[in-house]
C-alpha cells in the first residue's frame, strides 16, 4: 500500500565474515621516513601540530613551520578541523617539506570519498610526503559549515585498508598503477572514548588495516591512558601521546564542550583559573598560559612513565610558540638528527 | 509558492501522511482555513485511504473528484516527495506544490515523535549489528564505529543522540555475538543506494 520500496535479500544461513585480508605487509614496503626510524628505534618521539591557514597565505605554512621543526621529529598537518576550510593538508605538507621539515599529512574520511582518496594518495606520494594520518573527521555540525554535506564514502579504518592495497600497485578496481604510492600509515586512538572495549579492537583493526603508528586525542586524564594502554599493549603498536597545551580556562571549557572526545578535569580548570586570579591584562595572560605550560609539562612527564608510549604529539593549536618551550622544558631537546 | 493561483485542491491520505501529522484529515482542515484566511479558494480535500503513493487509489479519488479537479489552479501536496510527484504524473497539466518537507524513514514510538531508523542503502546489514542500523543512525554512517567522539553513550554531534554503536556493542554483548565487531566491516558498495532506482517484482 506505501511506496517505502524493500526488495528480498539473500537470506544468509552462515556466517558472513570479511573477505579483506586485512593484514598486510606492508610494513616491509613501508618508506623509511624519521617517523619510522625514530619509533622503531625505541627513542622517544616528539611530532607536533601545525595549524593550515584559514586561506591562500603558503608563507603562514613555512613560518609556523620553522617555528617548531627543530623540536619534532615530524609535523602533522591537520586536515579541515571540525570542518572549518583551511588550506589543503596535501598543499601544507608540500610547505612542510619545503621548509626542511618531514610532514605527516592527516586526512579525513568526513570530505572525500574513495576517488578522491586514491587520487590525493598519489598527488601526496609524488610530492614526496610519506606519513600519512587517517581520521575518522569531526562532525560538520561543530564548526562553521554545518550545512555541508558529509561524505563518509569510507570510515578512517576502511582509509587505511584502501591506502595500504594500493601500496600492493593496484587501485581498488584492480587497475595497474602507474607509480607505486609507498607510505608510513598512521590513525589515532582516543582513549577517552567509549566502549573501551569496542575502541581498543578498532586500534587492533587500524593496525590490521595497515597503521603502524598512532597519535591520541589530547590526554589529560593519565590514568584513563595508562588502563587503555594496558589494553591494546599486547597489540605491538607504536603510540604517540596528545597533548593540548591550555591557553586558559575559557580554551578548556570550549574544548569539553565542542571538541569531540575531550575531557578536561574541573580541577585542571580551576587551577587555570585561579592562575590569573587577581591579575589583569598582559600580566593576567601570562600567568594563564604559565599555568597552561606546567599542566601540559605535568602530563608529558606522567605520560612518559606510561609503558607502551613511544612519544609525545603536541597540538598547539594556533599557539606553535607553545612547542619549543614544552619540549626543551620535558628534556626532549636537542631532537636526534 | 502558491503566488497567483487562486483555486487550489489539498491532496492527503490516512498512511504517511496521516501519521505523521502533515496530511490526515486535521492538518488538511487547518490547511483549508490558512489558505482561506489568505484570500485562496480551497475547492476540496481529497483524502486517499492508504497513500498517495499507490496510483490505484489516487486515480479513483481523482475520478471521484473530477469536477474540482478540472476547476483547480493548482494542487497542495500534505505528503511526501513521492505523492507531489505522483499528482504531477497523473496531472501534468496542472502543478502540484509540495507542502512538506520529506526528512526520513522513521520509527513512531509515540505520536508526534519520529526517529530515524533507515537510509534506504540498498544492502541491509542489521543482521550484523544485532537490529540496530548504524548507517542510519550513527551521525557519520560509519561501519566500523565508534568514532572517537562518542562518550558516556552519547555521539559527539549533540548530547541528545545517542551514539548508534554504543548501542549497537551493548545488544551484541547481550546476544554474546560480540566477535562481529571483531573483523574490518568491508568498504561498502554505496551503488547499491543510489537512484534513481526502480524495482519490478516478477510477479509468482
Amino acid at each position: 500500500m506505501y511506496s517505502c520500496i524493500a526488495q528480498p535479500k539473500e537470506i544468509c544461513v552462515s556466517l558472513q565474515t570479511g573477505s579483506f585480508d586485512a593484514r598486510l605487509k606492508n610494513s616491509v614496503q613501508s618508506p623509511e621516513t624519521k617517523l619510522r626510524r625514530m619509533l622503531r628505534s625505541g627513542k622517544f618521539t616528539v611530532t607536533g601540530e601545525v595549524g593550515p591557514p584559514h586561506g591562500a597565505d603558503d608563507d603562514l605554512v613555512r613560518e609556523r613551520t620553522r617555528l617548531v621543526k627543530d623540536y619534532c621529529d615530524a609535523i602533522n598537518i591537520t586536515d579541515n578541523v571540525r570542518g572549518i576550510p583551511t588550506m589543503s593538508s596535501m598543499a601544507c605538507a608540500h610547505f612542510v617539506i619545503q621548509a626542511g621539515a618531514e610532514p605527516v599529512m592527516q586526512m579525513s574520511s568526513r570530505d572525500r570519498n574513495r576517488i578522491l582518496f586514491e587520487s590525493e594518495l598519489y598527488g601526496a606520494y609524488a610530492l614526496g610526503i610519506r606519513n600519512i594520518l587517517f581520521v575518522t573527521g569531526d562532525h560538520t555540525l561543530l564548526g562553521s559549515h554545518p550545512q555541508a554535506k558529509m561524505v563518509y564514502d569510507l570510515d578512517s579504518i576502511q582509509a587505511l585498508q584502501l591506502a595500504s592495497h594500493l601500496m600492493s600497485g593496484k587501485d581498488l578496481a584492480g587497475e595497474k598503477l602507474e607509480g607505486i604510492p609507498l607510505f608510513h600509515l598512521g590513525a589515532t586512538f582516543n582513549p577517552n572514548a567509549d566502549p573501551l572495549e569496542l575502541q581498543v579492537w578498532r586500534v587492533e583493526k587500524k593496525r590490521d588495516a595497515g597503521a603502524q603508528f598512532f597519535q591520541t586525542q589530547a590526554i589529560y586524564d593519565t590514568a584513563r591512558l595508562e588502563e587503555y594502554m594496558e589494553q591494546i599493549e599486547p597489540l605491538g603498536v607504536k603510540v604517540l601521546a596528545g597533548v593540548i597545551p591550555l591557553k586558559g580556562p575559557k580554551m578548556a571549557r570550549f574544548m569539553n564542550e565542542r571538541i569531540p572526545g575531550i575531557r578536561i578535569s574541573d580541577e585542571i580548570v580551576n587551577r587555570l583559573e585561579s592562575a590569573g586570579a587577581g591579575m589583569k591584562g598582559e600580566e593576567k595572560k601570562e600567568a594563564v598560559r604559565a599555568e597552561g605550560i606546567a599542566v601540559a609539562l605535568e602530563t608529558i612527564n606522567r605520560v612518559k612513565m606510561i609503558r607502551g608510549i613511544n612519544g609525545i604529539h603536541i597540538m598547539a593549536i594556533g599557539w606553535e610558540e607553545s612547542i619549543p618551550e614544552l619540549v626543551k622544558a620535558s628534556g626532549l631537546y636537542p631532537r636526534p638528527k | 509558492m502558491l503566488e497567483g493561483y487562486e483555486k487550489i485542491v489539498l491532496f492527503g491520505d490516512s498512511g504517511c501522511a496521516q501519521m505523521c501529522d502533515v496530511g490526515g484529515i486535521l492538518q488538511l482542515e487547518d490547511m483549508e482555513d490558512f489558505l482561506r484566511q489568505h484570500n485562496k479558494q480551497v475547492l476540496g480535500k481529497i483524502f486517499v485511504q492508504g497513500g498517495i503513493c499507490d496510483v490505484n487509489a489516487v486515480k479513483q479519488e481523482m475520478e471521484n473528484n473530477r469536477a474540482i479537479l478540472d476547476e483547480a489552479e493548482a494542487f497542495l501536496i500534505q505528503a511526501c516527495g513521492v505523492a507531489t510527484q505522483n499528482v504531477t504524473e497523473l496531472i501534468p497539466e496542472k502543478e502540484s506544490f509540495p507542502a512538506t518537507d520529506s526528512k526520513f524513514l522513521g520509527t513512531m514510538p509515540q505520536r508526534f515523535v519520529h526517529q530515524e531508523r533507515c537510509i534506504m542503502c540498498g544492502e541491509c546489514i542489521l543482521d550484523l549489528t544485532g537490529g540496530i542500523c548504524p548507517l542510519a543512525r550513527c551521525a557519520k554512517g560509519i561501519l566500523n564505529g565508534p568514532c572517537g567522539g562518542s562518550m558516556n553513550g552519547k555521539c559527539e554531534r549533540d548530547p541528545e543522540t545517542d551514539c548508534a554503536w554504543q548501542l549497537i556493542y551493548d545488544r551484541l554483548k547481550k546476544l554474546g555475538k560480540l566477535d562481529k565487531l571483531k573483523s574490518i566491516w568491508e568498504i561498502k558498495d554505496w551503488s547499491l543506494s543510489q537512484g534513481p532506482h526502480s524495482v519490478v517484482h516478477e510477479e509468482a
